[in-house]
């Protein structure tokens, strides 16, 4: 039955591929145009932004470098001309591949020229400046939790088993961590806490999906919910009257000797949290274990069929459930990554990061690599369009921070038809 | 095919046998229940107190049992009074004949709660009955309430006119927003899922803004909150301002979505092709229905009923749209995932399964009012509940029933994309 609904909404969607592809760089173009002739054109002439790259944070930064002063005017309608130029490129040349990574780098483009734009000196905005490593490093905290959940879709989806869940594990992982994180001051155990909360979630979407063969997007919607108001009830419950378990420390940052003195790279990649680094080393560590060893060959294959691999001996269930556990354990570090950046819990804070990882995902074509550069895409988008606010954009705030959500559905809705997810994800396996 | 569309008349001893899916609905309630319990006695401070005394001596056995049964027994029977009925109250009632207002408010709360969620919930039993998947029922109830708050409130005519176009706004609104992701799914393969959930978040950003914008924003006011509707275009209390009781003339609007429902899904081929569509995708392509329309179509429909469901919600309560209308984990749309589960994507089914979750939400506020257990608690009751009823085998085996219960909800969903 399910094999018979996969095949027609095939059918629905391989009619006009091409056409898609056109549609995407006339879309493209559209936003160029907008960029060169409003954010552009539309400046004073002598309007300026300011770039700096010295740390924020750091009062006697180790080096300094001086701020660049670009044109307005010009630099938008270059980056616009540069959109333009992939529009016209995807346009004729229709690329087979990475066509929403043209797409996502227009996004990126066009909110650097929103930022540009929104920073100009004869101009509203009460901050004149952008700070590019300051924007660097808040993205890239938003990046890893998207990056920590998108794995952790890798692993469970490359298996067969849709975790939806995501969003849950962030929520287990980010309270318990951050009970671990207070009473023993030590961010270490918050991310062992974190990975325990994922994985029994993880665990529990794999008995029902497994064992019991459930509907895997339903139970893992229904996990998400209870999650949410079981945070809730337990921040009344347990947080309020004993405030000491939910105190709040941001975790330390862990500067690599010498290499984090390298002016902008420093501070983005070798000043981070060990969360950080444990990202990197896990993407390192999946990517090699899925398509390098034994293991991820029973993985992948378990995924695509997973009938031909049990007439070859590998027990399916057995690496759906190792991998589905695994992988929440991978969302529930990510949690505790986001409370650890956050400070604290904080019901309802995660607002829908789990479901941005799971597009993050789709969109990086169920590959490590792949998620990562989405999630830096969706990552940069997130955290520029809440940047925006402090700019006094002419521009609600609200539109703003619906733009990751619709760029997210942009990505799902435009360009999936060339994607393809493993054959047998979402199904359950039933033995012969 | 006809197997498929018409499951097979059953008797009434088959209904209610181990094997019936109401029965297995009651095992799930049950094992809500004790978890909820379970709940809040590891969270209880006094309960744990109670406990921590028998490290001492045995003797505190007895005493902790007691708060426990205590504490748990004060919560569920909060749940109950708050959502039924307190017997004291009816019994003064009853003897003296005073107080009746009084004594129907949990009823007529639990009513209240439950008229647009039996409205959400059947827009997405329908579409579970095509095998889609409307996740954005929330967002669509977001926006049906706006758009009639704003006829409601921005447009001024006599009651005859404002309240149909009031409804009718609240159904276009979910209409529009639902036709987005039906029209993606259509035509670019998008799955619903993803871009309903996205979609939630898109209108709860809209939401935020329409009530901190000049035109819909309550003229004087600094926070969130939309305009008052005008008198002629709410849903005004069944038994008069006067009784105090807020259950309105929306029942009426849910008892009519109730019955189109049922002439969908049972009477018209609409409905048939949609149940085939959603039982077996390739006969209903063999059998020339198109996917593309019946894919449009259930969302426009599931989008309008949410939609409804949200001007409902303004219309019968509050009056006004806030920063909060339905917002949060627990909003309506998502509360009608699991009501429509557990009512089978039936429509009879649904209304029972909302009045249940309705009594204990409604139950829960009074829980929390009295008790100090937070109102979560119900939605976490009820998310054990639609888990174990999307796992019948599972329930089966925990009480040990003889006959297999017929299979759990099967949908065509299957992995992303394409």
């Amino acid at each position: 039955m399910s094999l018979a609904s996969a095949q027609s909404a095939t059918d629905v969607a391989s009619p006009a591929k091409n056409r898609r592809t056109r549609v995407i760089a006339v879309l493209m173009a559209l936003v160029g145009l907008f960029t060169i002739f409003v954010l552009g054109v539309g400046c004073a002439k002598g309007a300026h932004s300011i770039l700096t790259f010295n740390p924020l944070n750091t009062s006697n930064p180790p080096w300094h470098l001086g701020q660049l002063t670009v044109a307005t005017r010009w630099t938008n309608i270059v980056l616009g001309l540069a959109m333009i130029a992939l529009a016209i490129e995807v346009f004729v040349r229709e690329p087979r591949r990475a066509v929403m990574v043209r797409f996502g780098v227009v996004a990126v483009m066009f909110l650097l020229a929103l930022l540009f734009w929104a920073a100009r000196s004869p101009g509203p905005s009460p901050i004149d400046f952008v700070n590019v490593t300051s924007i660097l490093v808040g993205a890239s905290a938003t990046t890893m939790v998207l990056v920590y959940g998108s794995l952790s879709g890798v692993m469970c989806e490359r298996s067969g088993v849709v975790n939806i869940a995501i969003e849950g594990q962030f929520i287990a992982g980010a309270f318990l961590g951050s009970v671990l994180a207070s009473t023993t001051g030590n961010f270490f155990y918050a991310a062992i806490a974190g990975a325990f909360a994922g994985g029994l979630i993880g665990l529990a979407l794999a008995f029902f999906s497994l064992r019991y063969r459930s509907d895997q997007i339903i139970v893992g919607i229904v996990l998400v919910t209870m999650l949410g108001s079981l945070s809730s009830y337990l921040n009344l419950q347990v947080f309020t009257p004993y405030p000491n378990l939910n105190t709040g420390n941001l975790a330390p940052n862990l500067a690599i000797p010498l290499l984090d003195k390298i002016p902008i790279v420093g501070p983005l990649f070798f000043n981070q949290t060990g969360f950080f680094y444990l990202m990197i080393v896990l993407v390192a560590v999946v990517s090699f274990a899925l398509f390098k060893t034994r293991y991820g060959l029973h993985v992948r294959a378990v995924g695509e069929h997973p009938r031909a691999a049990a007439t070859v001996g590998i027990d399916v269930i057995k690496v759906r459930y190792r991998n589905v556990v695994l992988g929440g354990a991978i969302a529930g570090i990510g949690g505790a990554a986001f409370m650890a950046a956050q400070g604290q819990f904080v019901v309802g804070y995660t607002s829908g990061y789990g479901y941005i990882a799971l597009a993050a995902l789709i969109f990086g074509r169920w590959r490590p690599s792949g998620a990562v550069v989405a999630s830096i895409i969706f990552g940069l988008s997130v955290y520029l369009s809440y940047n925006l606010v402090t700019y006094n954009v002419p521009i609600s705030i609200y539109f703003l921070e619906m733009f990751p959500y619709l760029i997210t559905i942009a990505v799902v809705a435009g360009l999936i038809g060339r994607v393809r997810p493993p054959a047998a994800d979402g199904r359950p396996y039933v033995r012969d | 095919m006809s197997d498929a569309a018409a499951p097979p008349r059953r008797s009434l001893w088959a209904r209610y046998s181990t094997a019936s899916p109401i029965v297995v609905a009651a095992l799930a309630l049950f094992l809500g229940l004790v978890f909820g319990a379970l709940i809040i006695a590891t969270t209880n401070a006094a309960v744990l107190d109670a406990w921590r005394a028998i490290f001492h001596s045995w003797g505190g056995l007895p005493h902790a049992l007691n708060v426990t049964f205590n504490n748990v027994g004060a919560a569920y029977r909060d749940i109950f009074t708050g959502s039924v009925v307190d017997p004291q109250g009816f019994w003064h009632s009853l003897t003296t004949g005073k107080g009746w207002p009084n004594t129907l408010t949990p009823l007529s709360e639990t009513l209240t709660y439950a008229t647009p969620l039996v409205i959400v919930s059947i827009g997405v039993g329908v579409a579970f009955q095509a095998g889609l998947f409307n996740i954005g029922a929330n967002g669509q109830a977001v926006i049906g309430g706006i758009l009639g708050a704003v006829i409601g409130s921005m447009l001024h005519m006599p009651t005859i006119l404002h309240l149909p176009l009031t409804l009718l706004g609240g159904i276009v609104g979910g209409m529009f927003c639902g036709a987005l992701p039906g029209l993606l799914k259509a035509y670019t393969g998008a799955h619903e899922v993803i871009v309903t959930l996205m979609f939630n978040y898109v209108t709860y950003a809209f939401l935020l803004y329409a009530v901190l914008s000049t035109p819909f924003q309550q003229p004087g006011q600094e926070n969130d909150i939309g305009r008052t509707m005008d008198r002629s275009a709410i849903l005004a209390p069944l038994f008069g301002t006067k009784s105090g009781l807020r259950v309105s003339y929306g029942i009426f609007v849910a008892a009519a979505v109730v019955v189109f429902a049922w002439w969908l899904l049972d009477r018209s081929s609409l409905g048939f092709d949609f149940r085939v569509t959603g039982a077996n995708p390739t006969a209903a392509r063999a059998s020339g229905i198109s996917a593309r329309s019946v894919i449009v179509t259930v969302f426009l429909i599931s989008g309008g009923l949410a939609g409804l469901a949200g001007v409902v919600q303004v219309a019968s309560t509050t009056h006004y749209v806030d920063g909060g209308f339905l917002i949060g984990n627990a909003g309506i749309g998502f509360t009608a995932i699991t009501v429509a589960l557990l009512g089978r994507n039936r429509p009879m089914g649904i209304v029972w399964a909302s009045l249940l979750f309705a009594a204990l939400g409604v139950g829960g506020r009074n829980m929390q009012a009295s008790t100090g257990i937070p109102l979560d608690l119900a939605t976490v009751i009820q998310s054990v509940i639609v888990l174990f009823v999307a796992t019948p085998v599972l329930v089966k085996e925990i009480f040990r029933l003889k006959e297999a219960p017929t299979t759990g909800i099967h949908l065509s969903t299957t992995g992303w994309g394409a």
